[in-house]
């Protein structure tokens, strides 16, 4: 085989991990949709199903792994190839982080599903539902467009889904506060607003590494440059 | 359906069993037909003598999806539908897999198919058929699969499955309900027992009462010929409307505000403007809590007029709210009976939209309350000239 087959055949396989992680990306969005219709609508068939297909997104995303694996052995990729690659190996496991805790929340949901939830707190389950999905969808579009600009934006548009959460807190506080919500339900209710923050959470790790495969840059790259300084001064935290 | 598969099956079949080596002819005779000065016709090196260019032309303007594999299990032709749906970079993505799966099963003789609910936005289904084309000489195997997207059939046989369902729940409950309790009653021989159960079976009559009555209002609405076409000024649409009931939102402390321009003359049948108006503000009412205000608003946007009902409600959530103007849809079973609703309101605005013309909306979200938008045809005469803008509040 030529070195041009070679390259050909490189590029191809580089094609193949970038539609994997758009179908993985795809699995996850719908995922979240999905999650928060059924705890809305106390399905616990849909429930279980998604719970039974996580299996589905765990091997797409292992599948991902082993295949940046495999082109980091065999290709020796260099430069932006290396990067695109180490990128896909870190969204596989963002993206199949981003449906675990979507699982988290369809068993969280069989516990609350005798609890009657005020229509405020269904209206904000919705809208963290909404911002995680559409915050992870952008982080895949910023992946497949290599757009950086889209990718560090994340970080800032992020900031609705944590104030969303605070809203949420609040408002299962009321709930509680007022004898409509008891404390196991306003726990089990918490921890589901804290899942849907930290699927926007991961979106914007994967925004960090978009960047990152576009410039070559981490935000954490700051925070190394300035332990540096520190150690050269003599800083005792260094 | 099936028969559109045998058929394009066969049309495949038909087509020399070569069809991706004569595609990729086809689209290098093309390609070599735009490059070159002096074009050589594609006919003269089609062996299928053109056929070949119509039937891919014809595949392409299909709104299914096809796609074609190999004996080989190789995905091959794809019709323009097909590369749209696989190439997308949204939730229908997903779709690749399963029509990849069909066709490797097919290929090696297991037709098959699969829906697949992709939860979107928006939302949709999707269902993939996939045949063998069989092992004859002119075929040499393969398969091909047809990808539907069968998202409005889903929702209308769900809306006629749901349909037979509640309107046999609404008119069987209260009979069933006023039954046993004449049952009972037979051999009752505590007189405050006997004044309980009959108090509880007016109830269910004039529950049922209510449901024959709207129902015939909607059969009468539904039969739009006597549709009366007249000017009438908003202003007295909306007093009569109101009127109807302010006892009600009275009792409950809720406010009824009516703002906006109430000399717009509206052209339309007064009575049922006055009923749809009316079970907008009946729902409203219901629906808000003690103490609320509902707001009622007429103003002239570029469709003709716009009357909308605001409360600040309970709100609708967002999967429901393209359901609410189905009949007897429910979105809350236990609160409608509670609140005596009959199910029928809102599919009675829907018809009296339809019948002038105009259209219905709801804007709405849970927690945050309703606002529902009726639009009719302007009038031509002005009754008067148009009122400056009046927030005053009518009391209830």
């Amino acid at each position: 085989m030529s070195d041009t087959d070679l390259r050909i055949e490189f590029h191809e396989s580089l094609d193949e991990l970038r539609d994997d992680i758009v179908r993985l990306g795809a699995l996850t969005v719908e995922t979240i949709g999905k999650g928060t219709a059924a705890m809305l609508d106390r399905d616990l068939h849909a429930a279980q199903a998604l719970i039974d297909g996580d299996d589905v997104i765990d091997t797409l995303a292992i599948s991902i792994e082993e295949s940046c694996y495999r082109l980091l052995a065999l290709q020796q990729p260099m430069a932006r190839d290396l990067r695109f690659i180490v990128c896909a190996l870190r969204f596989a496991s963002e993206l199949e982080r981003s449906a675990d805790l979507m699982v988290n929340i369809c068993k969280a949901s069989r516990r609350i599903y005798d609890v009657t939830m005020s229509p405020n707190v269904r209206s904000l389950i919705e809208d963290m539902s909404i911002e995680a999905a559409s915050l992870t969808r952008k982080a895949i579009d910023s992946f497949i467009e290599a757009d950086d600009g889209l990718a560090s934006a994340l970080d800032d548009i992020d900031d609705r889904l944590d104030e969303l959460q605070v809203q949420f807190v609040e408002s299962i506080f009321s709930s509680h506060d007022s004898d409509r919500l008891g404390l196991r339900s306003a726990v089990q209710l918490a921890l589901i607003g804290r899942y849907y923050e930290r699927i926007g959470d991961h979106a914007v790790n994967m925004g960090e590494r978009v960047t990152f495969m576009v410039t070559g840059w981490l935000p954490e790259h700051a925070a190394v440059a300035r332990l540096e300084m520190k150690s050269r001064r003599g800083s005792p935290d260094a | 359906m099936t028969a559109l598969v045998v058929v394009l099956a066969v049309a495949v079949a038909v087509s020399a069993g070569v069809i991706a080596t004569l595609v990729t002819r086809v689209r290098a005779l093309e390609s070599a037909a735009r490059s070159t000065p002096a074009p050589v016709p594609a006919a003269a090196e089609d062996p299928t003598d053109g056929s070949l260019p119509r039937l891919v032309a014809a595949l392409d303007a299909l709104s299914l999806g096809v796609v074609v594999a190999d004996a080989d299990e190789v995905l091959g032709f794809q019709n323009r539908s097909a590369q749209a749906i696989l190439s997308s970079r949204d939730a229908r993505t997903i779709i690749n897999r399963a029509v990849r799966e069909l066709l490797v099963a097919a290929v090696r003789g297991e037709p098959g198919e699969r829906e697949i609910d992709l939860f979107g936005p928006p939302k949709s289904t999707y269902l993939i058929r996939a045949v063998p084309l069989g092992n004859g000489v002119a075929v040499g195997g393969g398969s091909v699969a047809v990808i539907e997207d069968v998202t409005e059939r889903r929702r209308t046989d769900q809306v006629r499955r749901d349909f037979v369902s509640n309107i046999s729940h609404e008119l069987k409950t209260p009979v069933g309900a006023v039954g046993l309790l004449a049952e009972t009653l037979r051999d009752e021989t505590d007189l405050a027992t006997i004044r309980r159960f009959s108090e509880r079976m007016s109830l269910e009559v004039a529950r049922l009462s209510r449901t024959i009555d709207d129902l015939l209002e909607l059969s009468r609405i539904e039969f739009a010929d006597d549709l009366f076409i007249d000017e009438t000024r908003v202003g007295d649409i909306v007093e009569d409307a109101l009127g109807r009931f302010r006892a009600a939102a009275d009792a409950r402390g809720i406010t009824l505000k009516s703002v906006g321009e109430s000399g717009i003359v509206v052209a339309g049948d007064r009575r049922q403007i006055t009923s749809a108006l009316g079970n907008l503000i009946d729902n409203a009412v219901k629906y808000s809590p003690d103490g609320a205000t509902v707001t009622v608003s007429a103003r002239v946007n570029p469709s003709g007029l716009a009357l909308s009902v605001a409360d600040t409600g309970d709100g609708i959530p967002s999967r429901d709210l393209d359901r609410v103007f189905e009949r007897f849809y429910r979105v809350d079973r236990a609160r409608s009976r509670e609140t005596g609703g009959t199910g029928l309101g809102l599919a009675i605005v829907r018809h009296v939209a339809h019948n002038h013309g105009g259209e219905v909306s709801v804007r709405s979200k849970e927690g945050q309350g309703s606002e529902f938008t009726l639009v009719l045809p302007l009038g031509t005469d002005v009754v008067e000239p148009e009122s400056p803008v009046d927030d005053s509040e009518v009391s209830a």
